[in-house]
């Protein structure tokens, strides 16, 4: 910053003695380029925030009437975040997150308190900067952007909830590359899973099977690291296309641990033509190892799948505006399977049977105040599991 | 109760540990590459020294025989004991195995008992049960610690006690008391003997040998919520589970005529309710969560050894609900009198909710018979010493 006001300065000094001491027909053409290069710094120092500190954050609150059963209704302030930027300088700065989920965190309660993003980022040129710390995988549409302003919805998709656990953190190291015709390029090292974390007994696993042995930098066990990558393209205006790939073993040295390879790869891709907004996703999950590790765990709700998918496709419309305000109705027809298919146990007849995809239709719309508040109220059924029908109304905010 | 007062209520049994282990000091010197400590090998020749006893044929691994888990190697409902050797307790001898991971009896944060050595939990710690038998009139019978104290003098081994725990340690008998259970506790820390490990299970875990297709099903069974849901108080998974929670449950176990004290039809074990420091009713008839390991040795089960084949075991499991003519008396008029090993007001303490006992007379049990084969085929892989 301080630099760029130097510059500045110096710029205008210029300015001022060429005035006094060239020809006049080169004193045009100079003051003309000068005026151009003030004009650019001036640019550049308006694009960028007034302090090196910045606070932000998002949040949202949702209420929920299960049309089948009245007695599962709840309001509910589901997760509170303050992010905190720090530009140290240039080319390096301190992204954070914190949250806190359903309001109240103790020990009675179910709330929690964590730190969803914590990573250092250091820009190696104008292509290239490195990330390391905590910080979000690069996954799916949502996963790195879930401000409830960024997607349609009171609440997150179920395939970048299940398959893809959002909000899926890590720890560990990453380079971005961001190319002039559009690519943005991510890959690195980090934290994985532990799969002894899974408990059989509980359902947690078949919500998210990822979900359940991801390790969000808590005491993670660092035995075996993670390879993840993720193109995305926006080359053309209006137009996303990407994908990404995260491998890991989730033995992490444990002793009698099978290896627990599990892979999520995605193809994802985003389409604003005009006032419409289409996107979709399909992510899907495979774990190896996973016979060994269920045979010892045979007859509980919950062994471990080999694999695990789901997909979404949605559209909304930019129906209206007004000054600040605008509404944008959608829809979206998602499919989803925590446990599409098993590795044979013996004898055969232990082998789980694949569960059900669960296929759900959600409509409703996102109302703005303006771009930063919005309203939003949709309807919910599901095809398998209906006591999950539900009506939702959500206020959500992000600065 | 909160967890700072819960934590606060353990304090005693830690500070009397503490202040034992520092009176005992010498007694946790390391073990030798290989070999006991010496206040564990001292354990070790305690716990089968019969001299200790009134009748001067008794020791500890009597009734905990090595052969049979460490626990009894008959199929007497109780064990004999007293000076001649011909009174009878109430309970059976458990294993005293797989308990170094066990706690001081404690409620854990939903209120559930937890933990504490004996079927009522009513021992703090292993150095606390060791010291029980001796005194027990039906058991080792010794009048005093100091006439234990005075045996442990004379015994061939009293010079390395000495060793281990000062030359003045038998001048004081509580403490010379307090030491020799320390030294018992010891030996059941150190000796493998006591957590092996060893069985088909633990090779299963370790994924060097499989399950029988009988015994696969049989760990599905057990582990199935809807169907055995034995897993649910004898966990099976985990590193090297010991299957047991560790926690308390009335199960209304019938009634054995064979054990003496039941000749008398005004007695009865109620479990928790039988200690003066447990005012909770509705734990009346509430005994330890034993750790099945090993249980294809026991010769008879449950506290009052009602039975004597694992088979009958796990069958009373899943029909005592749905056939309880066949565990408890029928009156002329055809009831069944259910639980008659509880006084009837302490009748609702038992478990009638959980899987399996969920049923009613006339349906399905939760396991048919052939299933409960399969549960027996499984347990059979809990006992120690396997080999290919």
């Amino acid at each position: 910053m301080k630099s760029l006001r130097l510059s500045l300065l110096t710029a205008c000094l210029a300015l001022s003695a060429l005035r006094a001491q060239a020809p006049p027909e080169d004193l045009a053409k100079r003051v003309d380029a000068l005026s151009r290069e003030l004009e650019r710094m001036k640019g550049e120092l308006s694009a960028r925030p007034a302090s090196d500190t910045v606070l932000g954050g998002y949040g949202e609150i949702q209420f929920s009437h299960f049309s089948k059963d009245g007695s599962r209704d709840t309001a509910d302030l589901r997760r509170f975040v303050l992010a905190l930027t720090h530009r140290f300088d240039d080319r390096t700065e301190l992204v954070t997150e914190l949250e806190v989920e359903h309001a109240v965190s103790s020990s009675d309660d179910k709330g929690e308190v964590e730190i969803e993003q914590a990573y250092i980022q250091h820009r190696l040129s104008p292509t290239w900067s490195l990330r390391g710390g905590l910080f979000l995988v690069p996954a799916g549409l949502l996963n790195e952007r879930h401000e409830p302003t960024a997607f349609y919805g009171v609440e997150r998709n179920a395939v970048e909830t299940a398959i893809i656990p959002s909000t899926w953190r890590e720890g560990g190291l990453q380079v971005v590359g961001s190319f002039e015709n559009g690519i943005v390029l991510q890959a690195g090292v980090s934290t994985g899973f532990d799969f002894s974390k899974w408990d059989a007994a509980s359902t947690e696993g078949a919500e998210s099977p990822l979900g359940a042995v991801h390790q969000e930098l808590s005491g993670a066990r660092s035995h075996d690291l993670a390879a993840f990558a993720a193109v995305n393209w926006r080359g053309v205006p209006g137009l996303l296309l990407g994908g990404s790939w995260f491998h890991a073993k989730g033995a992490q040295g444990q002793p009698d641990m099978p290896a627990m390879a599990a892979t999520l790869w995605d193809v994802h891709a985003r389409w604003t033509p005009g006032p419409f907004d289409l996107s979709a996703v399909y992510a899907r999950g495979t774990v190896a190892d996973t016979a060994a590790f269920n045979q010892t765990r045979v007859g509980n709700p919950t062994l471990v799948p080999s694999r695990f998918e789901g997909w979404f496709g949605q559209a909304a419309w930019h129906a209206w505006s007004s000054g600040s305000y605008a509404l944008a109705p959608f829809v979206r027809y998602e499919s989803v399977n925590t446990a599409a298919a098993f590795e044979a146990l013996a004898p055969a007849s232990l082998t789980p049977a694949p569960a059900p995809s669960e296929r759900i239709w959600t409509a409703g719309f996102n109302f703005n105040l303006n771009p930063h508040v919005v309203l939003k109220a949709d309807l919910r059924r599901f095809r398998n599991d209906t006591a999950q029908n539900r009506v939702n109304l959500g206020l959500g905010w992000a600065f | 109760m909160s967890a700072r007062t819960r934590n606060l209520c353990l304090l005693p049994g830690a500070g009397l540990a503490l202040a034992l282990a520092l009176a005992c000091g010498s007694a946790v010197k390391p073990a030798d590459a290989g070999g006991l400590s010496p206040a564990a090998s001292l354990g070790e020749q305690i716990f089968k020294d019969t001299s200790l006893s009134a009748s001067g044929l008794q020791s500890c691994a009597t009734c905990h025989v090595a052969e049979a888990a460490h626990g009894a190697d008959n199929d007497l409902p109780a064990q004999l004991g007293g000076p001649a050797m011909n009174l009878q307790g109430t309970r059976q001898s458990p294993s005293i195995r797989y308990l170094a991971g066990n706690t001081a009896f404690h409620y854990d944060s939903e209120g559930t008992p937890t933990g504490g050595f004996f079927w009522d939990g009513r021992a703090e710690s292993l150095a606390a049960q060791a010291g029980g038998p001796f005194l027990n009139p039906v058991e080792m019978a010794m009048p005093s610690k100091a006439a234990v104290v005075a045996k442990l003098a004379a015994a061939p081994y009293a010079a390395s006690f000495r060793a281990v725990y000062g030359d003045a340690i038998f001048s004081d008998p509580e403490q010379a008391y307090r030491c020799m259970t320390l030294a018992l506790q010891q030996y059941q820390r150190e000796d493998a003997e006591f957590q092996p490990f060893s069985s088909k299970y633990d090779a299963f875990l370790r994924g060097s040998v499989r399950l029988s297709d009988a015994e696969a099903r049989g760990l599905a069974l057990f582990n199935d919520p809807r169907k055995g849901n034995c897993a649910a108080c004898h966990p099976s998974s985990g590193d090297q589970p010991l299957f047991t929670d560790f926690t308390y449950d009335v199960l209304g176990v019938p009634r054995n005529p064979a054990l003496s004290a039941n000749a008398d039809p005004e007695f009865f074990d109620l479990g928790l309710g039988a200690r003066a420091d447990i005012d909770r009713p509705d734990l009346y008839g509430a005994f330890k969560v034993p750790s099945l390991r090993n249980v294809a040795l026991r010769r008879v089960l449950f506290h009052n050894g009602r039975f004597t084949s694992l088979k009958d075991a796990v069958t009373f499991y899943v029909q005592r609900d749905t056939n309880p003519e066949k565990y408890y008396p029928v009156a002329p008029d055809g009831t069944v009198m259910k639980f008659d090993d509880l006084p009837s007001k302490y009748h609702g303490n038992v478990n009638v909710t959980e899987v399996p006992y969920n049923r009613l007379p006339g349906q399905a049990p939760a396991l048919t018979d052939a299933e409960v084969d399969d549960v027996v085929a499984f347990l059979k892989t809990l006992t120690d010493g396997y080999t290919r």
